[in-house]
């Protein structure tokens, strides 16, 4: 009988660095350029930052949420234009918001189980170079000819086709099975939590004011590859205050109880992000040092479609279930990382960490998970300030604190909590 | 004695709506006491999907709760449109529907479908009738509509109408579907349901019948709902009813608000804002 191999204990896996492209509003310096293009800009900048050029990595996983049919190989393509070895294999993923984060989630449970040694995880959105699809009417149309055995089925097949079968379907932000936009779906929310437009905006020109701050002290210097000559988020409005953003009409939401504007919801951006992971031998061959270990990881998702919980609220429900497992409370942390997909998210979010009603009949919990402390959320900015590109977000973060844990704080340990749709959310844990 | 009448095929619903304007129903207070009948019959998988598709059903083994419904219904316009048949068939309104489905039925299942009349009554403003609806598969009732049709005429206050069930909602429900529907719905559906009732198919074929623009089909709205309360119902005991208040008007955006109990669903269709109750579903098992 051949004998039992010994399990392998799980490895500690290093985050040992991030690159993106600066983020830029869709329709703007990135118009024409394909998430091919920014992703492999991207991957390019880690790995030259890195000294990987040739290297075979164990693997590339990355994703695009508005994505070609064409790139269906998106990411393995993108390698094939990197300076990676070409040996290098790579997937695709997609869960909206949450891919980049997740793609960080796989390659790190790759690492830890000792199956891979190093890889790269990113995300890339181009909300500009967007698919556009036949409509319905023609496809089908298409399809039909496409089956057809003989010049006449092909002939009928072709006579169904309508004139209004020519108007193009548009990719739509909405949720499929509701009909409703993410930015609805969050009105619905931050009046349910009675969340204020003041809080709201005094969140967006936190972000604005943490962003430029973090580029003026060259904070990003090591994590921002400039592309097509971009080297800042374009989003980015450094004297953006409380007053400029209360100026600005809702666009969500009805009458008096409106507070979403365009202000303090992200607008729709085009860029790229990776993130390098590693085992610890790997990184010390590799002379790289870790600037932080990627500790644990949750994803949850809610029941929104008959309105049982918000779109946005999954998070809320991910983060007491990483806590539990990892010992902690939500105050054992040196920053917070919330991914600002409306300012109404974050503070909803925190609200009801604090809401003893909510953490009992929804959590579970008997006491609620409490307050942080705010001068330690987002402290270099987030999405409503550098924009987000939706599946470039979870790596533009996960760069960010793991090196705001090592080099501003010189250790600590950090929280991501980033909300998708489709009612999903993906929390982590980083420490240094 | 019941007169039982078997068709070898399914009536042509367009023929008989095409003549449906020269009948103006028999005046007399009974239904005649005739069951027509189809046997044996087949769900063709393309119109299966073509319905699916149009109502958001997913397409799988068992078919929509709804989808026997549209095997029936050519043999409820044969019962509604005979010559001894009290009521005008044009203009009648589809008040209510039931459905008891006593198990999911298969795709590749024969089914034995009869169609009757029974019950005619009076209604506050008119006379209504219900049309019973059975699908047997080898012997077993597998599942029964009911739908009621009003057909307007002399008011009579002193009907008894049918109780709609309280349509409290429960404080949690801040969202739920909403759907935009196009002006062409009706014609989607007409052309997989085959009910191309004037009312449903384009402004000018409603207007003579007095309608300002085409409403959609009652069983349409319904399927819609059932789509989307999918798999959080049962598939065998289940009971369904639809009240059917106010007509969407197309084109036009509903919105669907569900509250959920352990044995039963409660939801309301409505127009964008409130403002319009278009349909109450109960479900209950």
């Amino acid at each position: 009988m051949a004998s039992q191999p010994t399990p392998r204990a799980p490895r500690r896996v290093a985050v040992l660095g991030g690159n993106r492209i600066p983020f830029a509003r869709s329709n703007g310096p990135y118009a024409k350029a394909s998430n091919q293009d920014m992703l492999t800009a991207a991957v390019d900048g880690l790995v030259a930052r890195h000294g990987l050029a040739g290297e075979r990595l164990g693997e590339v996983v990355a994703g695009a949420v508005l994505k070609h049919s064409r790139d269906f190989n998106l990411t393995r393509e993108t390698v094939l234009g990197t300076c990676l070895d070409p040996r290098t294999p790579a997937y695709d993923i997609q869960q909206a918001c949450g891919t980049g984060l997740e793609a960080a989630i796989l390659v790190s449970n790759k690492i830890a189980l000792g199956q891979v040694d190093a890889g790269v995880a990113g995300g890339v959105d181009s909300a500009s170079d967007a698919p556009i699809a036949v409509s319905e009417g023609l496809r089908q149309t298409l399809l039909a000819a496409n089956r057809a055995r003989s010049a006449g089925e092909r002939a009928k097949a072709l006579a169904g086709l309508r004139p209004a079968h020519l108007v193009p379907a548009i990719p739509e932000n909405v949720e499929p099975r509701t009909g409703l936009s993410m930015g609805e779906h969050m009105a619905l929310t931050a009046a349910q939590w009675g969340i204020s437009r003041e809080a709201q905006d005094e969140l967006a020109a936190a972000s604005h004011q943490h962003l430029a701050a973090a580029y003026d002290r060259g904070f990003f210097d090591d994590l921002v590859t400039p592309f097509l000559g971009v080297s800042r988020d374009t989003n980015l409005r450094p004297d953006s205050s409380v007053e400029k953003l209360s100026t600005l009409k809702p666009v969500f939401g009805r009458g008096d109880g409106a507070t979403m504007t365009a202000g303090n919801s992200t607008p729709l951006t085009d860029g790229a992000s990776a993130v390098l992971l590693a085992s610890e031998e790997w990184a010390a061959e590799h002379r790289l040092t870790p600037l932080a270990w990627f500790v644990d990881a949750e994803t949850a998702a809610v029941d929104y479609v008959h309105g049982d919980e918000g779109l946005l609220m999954a998070p809320a429900y991910a983060v007491p279930r990483l806590l539990a497992r990892n010992g902690l409370s939500l105050q054992d942390f040196d920053f917070y990382e919330i991914h600002e997909a409306f300012a109404a998210t974050v503070l909803t979010t925190l609200k009801a960490w604090e809401d003893a009603d909510f953490c009992k009949a929804r959590l579970g919990l008997d006491e609620p998970l409490g307050s942080i402390d705010r001068s330690r959320l987002n402290v270099n900015g987030s999405s409503l300030a550098a924009g987000h590109p939706f599946a470039a977000t979870g790596g533009r973060i996960v760069a960010s604190l793991a090196k705001q844990l090592k080099e501003e704080a010189g250790g600590g340990r950090g929280l991501i909590s980033i909300c998708a749709a489709g009612g999903q959310g993906v929390v982590a844990i980083l420490e240094a | 004695m019941t007169k039982e009448i078997a068709l070898g095929s399914a009536p042509d619903l367009r023929r008989i709506y095409a003549t449906a304007a020269l009948r103006r129903g028999n005046a007399s207070g009974t239904l005649p006491d005739v069951r027509y009948s189809r046997a044996g019959v087949r769900v063709d998988v393309d119109d299966l999907v073509a319905y699916s598709r149009v109502c958001h059903f997913p397409v799988a083994t068992s078919l929509p709760l709804t989808y026997p419904h549209l095997i029936a219904f050519p043999l409820q316009m044969v019962v509604m449109s005979g010559d001894r048949f009290p009521l005008p068939l044009l203009g009648a309104v589809h008040l209510e529907n039931r459905i008891e489905a006593v198990r999911p039925i298969d795709v590749d299942e024969r089914l034995d479908v009869s169609v009757w009349a029974q019950d005619l009554r009076p209604h506050t403003r008119g006379r209504q009738v219900d049309l019973v609806s059975e699908v047997a598969v080898r012997g077993e009732v597998v599942w029964r509509g009911v739908s009621t049709y009003l057909s307007r005429g002399t008011e009579q206050p002193a009907a008894q109408t049918s109780e709609l069930p309280s349509r409290e909602q429960p404080a949690a429900v801040i969202g739920g579907p909403r759907w935009r529907l196009g002006e062409g719905t009706g014609r989607a559906y007409a052309a997989v349901s085959g009910d191309w009732n004037p009312i449903h198919v384009h402004a000018l074929t409603a207007r003579p019948l007095g309608f300002p623009s085409a409403i959609a089909h009652g069983m349409y709205s319904y399927a819609r709902v059932l789509a989307s309360l999918g798999p959080r119902l049962p598939e065998s005991g289940l009971t369904s009813r639809v009240w059917f208040r106010k007509p969407v008007r197309l084109p036009s955006t509903v919105r669907l608000r569900t509250a959920f109990e352990p044995t039963r669903t409660l939801s309301l269709l409505e127009g964008a804002t409130g403002e319009i109750e278009h349909a109450v579903v109960e479900n209950t098992w």
